[in-house]
């Protein structure tokens, strides 16, 4: 466990040099949408923890932090766990502020803005960035950053898209939807963990092809 | 397993990409010494440290490290340092957030001591990992695998690209962590004249095989360089010429010792330098048909005086 925190702090000091950029978007973020704090934890979400989360995987493909880790005393498997637990901790500290914010936007606009409300928002915003990580991990352990980032953009939004419209087309009412809130906690988490069994089966294969550590080599 | 070699490789195999693959490479290197990789760009010494650091899955024998097989447990890569010719570090880290990362993978981690070492080395602590030179980036990996109080320094190219002055300081440096007999380094280069002044031990490599392994003076007596006219090479008999070259104005190769007695007066015979059994172990030879009773032999590539060695 104490391995896996400390991996998920390694990922957190490879993103920290870029940190003025994620405060730009979560500026920007701030601006646009405080007319509307109900959107900004899923805008947050979306926009900024999607990409910090897997910003690591570009970090590590630009500057060969794959030797690194194959370098530490950690495990394969911890490298794995440790960038999953760094998403999450990405995920919970932006639904923390960005909750927060909300509530003090709300409250500042005299806005109505109910527990249920919030609730929905936090859980919309859980399913959007486990889509995300579930689909986009996998694939950058299996093929790096780079050669697959195009399509692990592609991916996860699609299917938001096609939930979203399914979604629509399938629920009306407000009532309905918090009927569905817990089992998107659950089937999120339940998703996770399969994206988590599936990284490390990829980065099994991919130590076994002899690409653990890629780079020049003979 | 055996306490006293910092590291065995015994009938290690692995296919890399490509038709290239490490087959049979087997050497040890006692504890307490300074062994040479040596080959030419291509030969497998990348892939050979990658093999015994754990790095590369093998097909084929087996490894020892630290008296441990490999792959083994995670903490062996607490006694292991490092340093390869880039620096696999974050660019915007300054050196001393690489402290503040590191610094929790390591039981044995020395705050002290790095910073000392940074300033031993000339390395700002304020700067940033990107800004540093080719020079200096091998100094930081250097230095953190120093402050982790590493047993066994693996180097993989660290002199190539490097001014004559900091390789001088490199040498130093493995000089001084020497200093403990505990202490062991595999240096991979094809830069000899490092190793002629530190290395004991010298593997050469070629093709994915290892041609010889020793103490370095059994490598420099097992070959003797013999120059001669450009034809009084041709056509001899029980000798192999390993990496033969033709000039006009004359031809070189390589012999095996025990066979340089069988040529005759008008060739040369001197004791050979590091680098001129590396140039010549090395140099590749006229594409020709493969002979599979030979593969692998660099004395295949000297059956016939070519003026195209890669040399």
């Amino acid at each position: 466990m104490i391995a896996v925190a400390r991996m998920a702090m390694l990922d957190l000091r490879t993103v920290a040099p870029h940190r003025y950029q994620g405060l730009a978007v979560f500026g920007v973020c701030l601006l646009f949408l405080t007319h509307n704090p109900v959107v900004f934890v899923p805008a947050l979400v979306l926009l900024l923890t999607s990409q910090v989360a897997a910003h690591p995987f570009l970090i590590a493909d630009k500057a060969g932090l794959e030797t690194l880790y194959a370098m530490l005393p950690l495990r394969r498997r911890t490298v794995i766990y440790g960038h999953y637990a760094w998403a999450v901790a990405s995920f919970v500290a932006t639904a923390a502020v960005g909750t927060a914010l909300t509530l003090l936007l709300a409250r500042i606009q005299s806005a109505p803005l109910g527990g249920r409300t919030l609730l929905t928002v936090l859980t919309l915003s859980w399913a959007v960035f486990v889509v995300n990580v579930a689909i986009q991990f996998p694939l950058f352990v299996r093929f790096g950053y780079s050669r697959i980032s195009l399509l692990s953009t592609f991916l996860p939004l699609a299917l938001v898209m096609m939930a979203l419209a399914r979604l629509h087309l399938t629920i009306v009412t407000f009532a309905e939807l918090q009927t569905w809130l817990p089992l998107l906690w659950v089937a999120g988490a339940a998703a996770l963990v399969a994206s988590v069994a599936v990284a490390v089966t990829a980065d099994h294969r991919r130590v076994r092809n002899g690409a653990a550590a890629p780079g020049r080599e003979r | 397993m055996s306490s006293d070699l910092a590291f065995a490789l015994r009938g290690v195999g692995t296919a890399v990409a490509g038709n290239f693959r490490l087959r049979d490479v087997t050497f040890e290197l006692p504890t307490g010494y300074v062994m040479g990789l040596i080959g030419a760009n291509g030969a497998g010494k990348t892939t050979t440290i990658r093999c015994l650091l754990g790095m590369r899955r093998i097909d084929a024998g087996e490894i020892e490290l630290l008296g441990h097989r490999v792959p083994g447990p995670v903490e062996l890569r607490q006694d292991v340092g490092v340093v390869l010719d880039h620096t696999c570090l974050v660019g915007d880290w300054r050196l001393t957030e690489v402290e503040r990362t590191l610094r929790p993978f390591y039981d044995r981690w020395d705050a002290a001591g790095y910073r000392r070492l940074l300033g031993e080395f000339g390395l700002d602590p304020r700067a940033r990992v990107k800004d540093l030179s080719r020079g200096m980036a091998m100094k930081l990996m250097i230095a953190v695998a120093l402050s982790h109080q590493a047993r066994l320094l693996v180097f993989d190219e660290p002199s190539s690209g490097l001014d004559p002055v900091t390789r001088d300081e490199l040498v130093g440096i493995i000089g001084d962590f020497l200093v403990d007999e505990g202490h062991s380094v595999l240096f991979s280069t094809h830069i000899t004249s490092d190793l002629d002044r530190i290395g004991d031990y010298v593997t050469l490599l070629h093709e994915g095989r290892i041609v010889r392994t020793g103490t370095k003076d059994e490598i420099l007596d097992a070959y003797r360089i013999v120059r001669a006219g450009p034809d009084d090479l041709r056509g001899l008999v029980g000798v192999q010429l390993i990496g033969a070259r033709r000039t006009p104005a004359g031809s070189q190769a390589l012999v095996r010792t025990e066979e340089a007695a069988l040529l005759g007066g008008d060739v040369l015979v001197e004791a050979p330098t590091l680098e001129e059994i590396a140039v010549h172990v090395g140099a590749r030879a006229p594409r020709r048909e493969p002979d599979p009773g030979v593969e692998g032999d660099p004395a295949r590539h000297a059956s016939s005086l070519s003026t195209g060695g890669a040399s």
